[in-house]
C-alpha cells in the first residue's frame, strides 16, 4: 500500500546551507527598489486539497504583498501605478484577451439559456 | 557579480541575468511554461535546447558565454515528468525541483494581464524563513525571479506580483495583476484588488547541491518519491491484484 518502499537518507546540512547563503546573498545595504521583495508575516496553513480556500490564502498573501509594496514604493519614490495613458506591449496579446472575453460571454450565455 | 560596476558609484546594484533553457523531449505544455517565464522576466536569456542530459556541467559555461549569473534549466524525463534546476552559476548552489500542476498563461481561465517586462513584486510567505533550506531557496529565487531595475526591457511601473508559498512541503507559484481602481467605480477611492494572470505551477524541492549542477548534497527531501516510482508501484499493485485473482 505504502508508496515508500525503502527508507531514504535525509540530508539537511544546516551549517553548509547557511554558509552558502552567506556567500551568495545580496548586499544588505541594497535599497528595496533593487529587489522588490516582500515577506508575508503568516504561513499558509490550509488543507491542500481544498482548492477554494487554498487559492484564497494565496490571494490574501498577494494582496498583503501588493499593499506593502505600494507603501514601500511610495517611500522610495519608485513609480508604481501605471498611468492610464501609458500603453505598451502586454504579456497577453489583445487577440488572446479577446478570446478570454468571448469565452466568458459564451459561458454566461449558456448559464442564461439553462435558467 | 553583485558588486557595483564602477568604484566611484557606491550604490550597490542588483545585477542578475538568467539563462533559461531546457533539455530535449519537452512537451508543448512545458514549452509554453518556459515562454511564459520568458515573457514575465525581461532579465531572462533563452537558449536552445541542451542536447545531452549527462553533461549539465556545460550549462555554467553557456551561462558565462551569455553574461548570465543564474540559470533555470527545465529537464524533461520520459516526455511526462518535468524537473527544474534553479542554479547560481558558476559557483552554485543548485536547487533541483520537481514541477507539477502546470497551468500556462495561454489557458483561457485567467483574465489578468500585465505589461510585458514590468518588474513584478516578489512575495514569500513566512514558512521560507523557518528552515535553512527555505532561507536559501528564498535568496536564490529573489535573485532569479526578481527583475533588476537595470534589465534592458524592464518597464518603469509595477503592476503584478509573484507569490511563492510553502504548503504541504511544496512551493506554490502564482502571479497576480495588481489593480488599483475599482472597475465598477472608476472615479471612486482607489482600492487594490488582484486578478490572476498565470502561469501556475507547484515545485517540490528534491535536493540542493553546493556547486552548480553538482557538488555535495547539502539538503535532500526525504518525502520526495520520484514520479516513476509512484507509477511503477501503482502498476505493481495492479499486477498483484491480477496475480491474486489467478491463484
Amino acid at each position: 500500500e505504502d508508496i515508500v518502499p525503502t527508507q531514504k537518507v535525509e540530508i539537511d546540512n544546516e551549517i553548509a546551507l547557511e554558509r552558502i547563503r552567506e556567500t551568495i546573498r545580496l548586499d544588505p545595504s541594497m535599497p528595496w527598489t533593487e529587489t522588490l521583495t516582500v515577506t508575508f508575516p503568516e504561513s499558509i496553513d490550509v488543507d491542500v486539497d481544498d482548492d477554494l480556500n487554498r487559492e484564497l490564502a494565496f490571494y490574501k498573501q498577494a494582496l498583503h504583498g501588493a499593499a506593502e509594496a505600494k507603501s514601500l514604493a511610495a517611500k522610495h519614490g519608485l513609480p508604481f501605478t501605471r498611468p492610464s495613458d501609458y500603453f505598451a506591449e502586454m504579456v497577453k496579446s489583445d487577440a488572446h484577451m479577446e478570446r478570454i472575453r468571448q469565452r466568458l460571454l459564451d459561458e454566461s450565455a449558456t448559464i442564461k439559456r439553462s435558467e | 557579480d553583485e558588486e557595483s560596476s564602477s568604484p566611484a558609484k557606491k550604490r550597490p546594484r542588483n545585477k542578475q541575468r538568467v539563462l533559461l533553457l531546457s533539455s530535449r523531449g519537452i512537451t508543448h505544455r512545458m514549452r509554453h511554461l518556459m515562454n511564459d517565464l520568458e515573457a514575465l522576466l525581461p532579465q531572462v536569456k533563452k537558449d536552445s535546447k541542451l542536447d545531452s542530459k549527462n553533461h549539465l556541467n556545460l550549462i555554467p559555461e553557456l551561462a558565462d558565454l551569455n553574461n548570465c549569473n543564474n540559470a533555470l534549466y527545465f529537464e524533461a524525463r520520459r516526455h511526462e515528468d518535468l524537473y527544474l534546476w534553479a542554479v547560481k552559476t558558476p559557483n552554485g548552489p543548485s536547487i533541483k525541483m520537481h514541477v507539477q500542476n502546470v497551468h500556462t498563461m495561454d489557458e483561457l481561465k485567467m483574465t489578468g494581464n500585465c505589461l510585458k517586462g514590468s518588474r513584478g513584486v516578489l512575495s514569500f510567505d513566512k514558512a521560507f524563513d523557518e528552515s535553512e533550506w527555505g532561507k536559501l531557496t528564498k535568496e536564490v529565487f529573489t535573485q532569479i525571479f526578481g527583475v533588476p531595475p537595470s534589465a534592458r526591457k524592464a518597464k518603469p511601473f509595477v503592476d503584478h506580483i509573484l507569490t511563492f508559498s510553502i504548503l504541504d512541503n511544496k512551493i506554490w507559484f502564482r502571479n497576480f495583476q495588481i489593480i488599483e481602481k475599482d472597475p465598477l467605480q472608476p472615479n471612486g477611492p482607489p482600492q487594490t484588488s488582484l486578478i490572476e494572470i498565470g502561469p501556475r505551477f507547484v515545485l517540490t524541492p528534491i535536493r540542493i547541491f553546493e556547486g552548480a549542477f553538482g557538488g555535495a548534497t547539502v539538503y535532500s527531501n526525504p518525502e520526495f518519491v520520484s514520479p516513476a516510482a509512484i507509477r511503477s508501484s501503482i502498476r505493481r499493485e495492479k499486477g498483484q491484484k491480477y496475480g491474486m485473482r489467478k491463484q
